[in-house]
């Protein structure tokens, strides 16, 4: 079988609320598969690589700071990153990483910092710092093919506007904006969401989908991944969504 | 109207205590509120006040720089349950002056949450500030790292006072340059030890330089980011020792500074910086040096941090975890150990846990060592067991049990050594579990390690 080739940007900067844990769960059940999987990392200043090269690409959250320390160099990243993703690389985006996709993030002072524009969406942050979306979130989804109740925990200020294919709908929690319907952003080869926890610990339905898509890129015929036992993760979500729907 | 409120105070206090309860944060509150924010600043404190602050460790070595003081034969107050805020540093002085507001005493030695340091002494004159480390802490509830370290910053920019140093952590090193008139600042320092890496393996901070942005380069990681490091560029982190631990062997436990041989209670590599840094204390005040070793080598914690239970004949060791610093520390100790073990880790998500658990996923299981057995629970049991499986770690081998009690049960089952890490709430409920089965099964329970 074919190594899936992942490459994790910014690893070093952007990795709050466990998300380097998305790579440690991806990894896991690969290798449980005995799937080769090669993890390559990004950092600023890294030598430019051929973004189109590989299967999937990861950009996790940061705070503020970071993130500003970032965007600079990611634009210059913005070619490379739009060939990788109309030749069907897979964009797998938290938090910030969703944010610095969309068109611009508008901060509290008013001011823009420019996004790569490969999506419609935009962010505004909040007036006061204060205004927060924090709290464990479920999110429906049904894009795998079959309904998965996708929980995690999102912690975000930034409110994104324009979505049109979002990742599901928030059954608890805010989502795109406060008190909103709609949680992420969904292409066939895109999944971006504000979900931390790691979003893909409790979600082992989601993961599949990536690794299968990446497993299965470029060829025609469709190969199965072996079932794994997955009774810990969902036992796991089930506790979280039985406490969290019964309210 | 100083008098006015100190009586209001006074009477809050007493009411409090008339009905058994303790008077720890909530007459602060309410003074809080009717000061407008200013609740510390009504007292006349004229002794010089020492405030210990930091993400972990402020308590051990709050506590210990008192016990050097008070070995001295002074007069010391001292905010022992931990009340680290402004409303329970007023509780605090509330219970200790007179109705015109004076507090009577040498010194203050007060344990100080973080993001409280500006607040408190723009209020009360301080002299020292001895600030240990700062990691990653419940971000969701304090704000971000970098936030809180600019608070302090901005308070250090304008204080002439001591301010003793981790010399080997960059986040809290640079707040030496915030002031730069102040000729008062001084760093402690610790030499590697057996476990010390040249590369880092647990999810850390500061990476890069505060003052130019170059990445910082290391001569040895002691754990997470603390360790002997520099800038190339700018030369940050160039500072000359106040104090240094030296030949420091975790097996006896020893380590020597400043001439003197100390042997601590405790072998872990954070106990050696925190008694670096109660050294240091001891150092600028000019304790002798018998109370000072007498103080280091007789410290010893409990409520859950390295203390040490009989399950029948099993030995168990129970350890407070609220973050991945103190977590992956927990694991080394425990890998550090010889022979077969096995692992409760109890993770909960209340409140004042700061509800979200990913801070887990900081934590470097991959470490493991003759660990044979893991047992999982809390109220979120799950969360940990998934994390313990993900690193790779054999899931058949992984038992939840989400109620306490079970859990164990389920530890003691089998002979051996028992680890039990614990979260922030979940370190009491985890302790009368391990009480209530040695009532049932019989055992020990040694407070003091």
């Amino acid at each position: 079988m074919k190594t899936v080739k992942i490459l994790h940007m910014y690893a070093d900067m952007l990795d709050l609320y466990g998300d380097s844990g998305n790579m440690e769960v991806i990894g896991y059940r690969c290798r449980m598969r005995g799937i080769d999987c090669q993890v390559d990392t990004y950092s600023i200043d890294s030598e430019m690589p051929d973004f189109a090269s590989y299967d999937l690409i990861y950009i996790g959250g940061g705070a503020d700071l970071e993130q500003q320390h970032i965007s600079a160099d990611l634009l210059k990243c913005r070619e490379g990153i739009k060939k990788a993703y109309e030749s069907g690389t897979f964009l797998f985006l938290i938090c910030g990483g969703y944010q610095l996709m969309g068109k611009y993030y508008r901060d509290a002072d008013g001011n823009d910092i420019p996004g790569l524009g490969l999506f419609d969406y935009f962010t505004v942050a909040p007036d006061s710092r204060k205004l927060r979306c924090i709290g464990n979130i479920v999110i429906r989804t049904t894009f795998t093919g079959e309904t998965v109740d996708m929980v995690g925990f999102e912690n975000h200020g930034g409110q994104t506007q324009g979505v049109k294919t979002p990742l599901g709908e928030v059954l608890c929690g805010n989502g795109n904006c406060s008190k909103s319907k709609y949680e992420g952003y969904f292409e066939k080869n895109v999944i971006a969401t504000y979900s931390h926890g790691p979003c893909l610990s409790k979600n082992p339905e989601i993961a599949d989908y990536m690794i299968s898509y990446c497993v299965n890129r470029g060829s025609d015929e469709k190969t199965e991944l072996k079932k794994l036992d997955d009774t810990l993760e969902k036992q796991c979500r089930q506790v979280m969504l039985d406490r969290l729907l019964s309210k | 109207m100083n008098r006015l409120l100190i009586i209001i105070g006074k009477i809050i206090v007493g009411v409090l205590r008339l009905l058994g309860r303790n008077a720890g944060n909530l007459p602060g509150i309410v003074l809080w509120h009717l000061t407008r924010g200013k609740c510390c600043k009504m007292f006349k404190v004229d002794c010089p006040i020492i405030a210990v602050t930091g993400t972990n460790g402020k308590t051990s070595v709050t506590n210990c720089i008192a016990q050097l003081f008070e070995q001295s034969g002074k007069k010391i107050i001292i905010n022992k349950e931990g009340n680290n805020l402004d409303t329970g540093i007023c509780s605090l002085l509330l219970r200790h002056c007179d109705m015109s507001g004076k507090v009577d005493a040498d010194y203050l030695i007060l344990e100080t949450d973080e993001s409280h340091v500006p607040v408190v002494y723009s209020q009360q004159k301080l002299e020292t500030l001895v600030v240990l480390n700062f990691f990653r802490d419940q971000l969701d509830r304090n704000g971000e790292m970098e936030t809180l370290i600019q608070k302090i910053n901005g308070f250090c920019k304008t204080f002439s006072g001591n301010l003793i140093l981790n010399g080997d952590d960059p986040n809290t090193a640079r707040l030496g340059r915030a002031n730069p008139d102040n000729k008062n600042v001084k760093y402690f320092h610790a030499e590697p030890y057996a476990f010390a890496t040249k590369e880092i393996f647990e999810a850390s901070e500061g990476r890069f330089c505060p003052f130019c942005g170059e990445a910082l380069e290391y001569d040895y990681y002691q754990y997470s980011h603390i360790g002997k490091f520099r800038c190339n560029n700018c030369g940050f982190g160039n500072n000359e020792p106040y104090m240094t631990a030296k030949d420091i062997d975790l097996e006896k436990p020893v380590f020597t500074a400043d001439g003197h041989e100390y042997s601590p209670k405790l072998n872990s590599i954070y106990n050696v910086y925190n008694m670096t840094a109660v050294a240091s204390a001891a150092k600028l005040y000019n304790i002798s040096s018998e109370v000072t070793e007498n103080v280091i080598n007789n410290y010893t914690v409990n409520n859950g941090r390295m203390e040490s239970f009989m399950l029948g004949d099993r030995h168990a060791t129970l350890n407070l975890a609220k973050n991945p610093v103190g977590a992956n520390m927990t694991l080394r100790v425990m890998n550090e150990m010889q022979g077969e073990k096995e692992l409760l880790f109890v993770l909960n998500d209340n409140v004042a846990d700061g509800l979200d658990v990913s801070w887990i996923w900081d934590i470097n299981f991959s470490i493991f060592e003759r660990v044979t057995r893991v047992v999982t629970s809390g109220t979120r049991a799950y969360d940990i067991a998934v994390r313990i499986k993900c690193s790779g770690y054999d899931a058949s081998k992984i038992v939840v049990k989400p109620d306490l009690d079970e859990a164990v049960e389920e530890l003691a089952r089998t002979e051996g050594r028992k680890f039990v890490i614990a979260n922030y709430t979940a370190v009491q409920p985890t302790r009368s579990a391990l009480k209530r089965y040695i009532e049932k099964h019989g055992g020990e329970h040694n407070e003091n390690g």
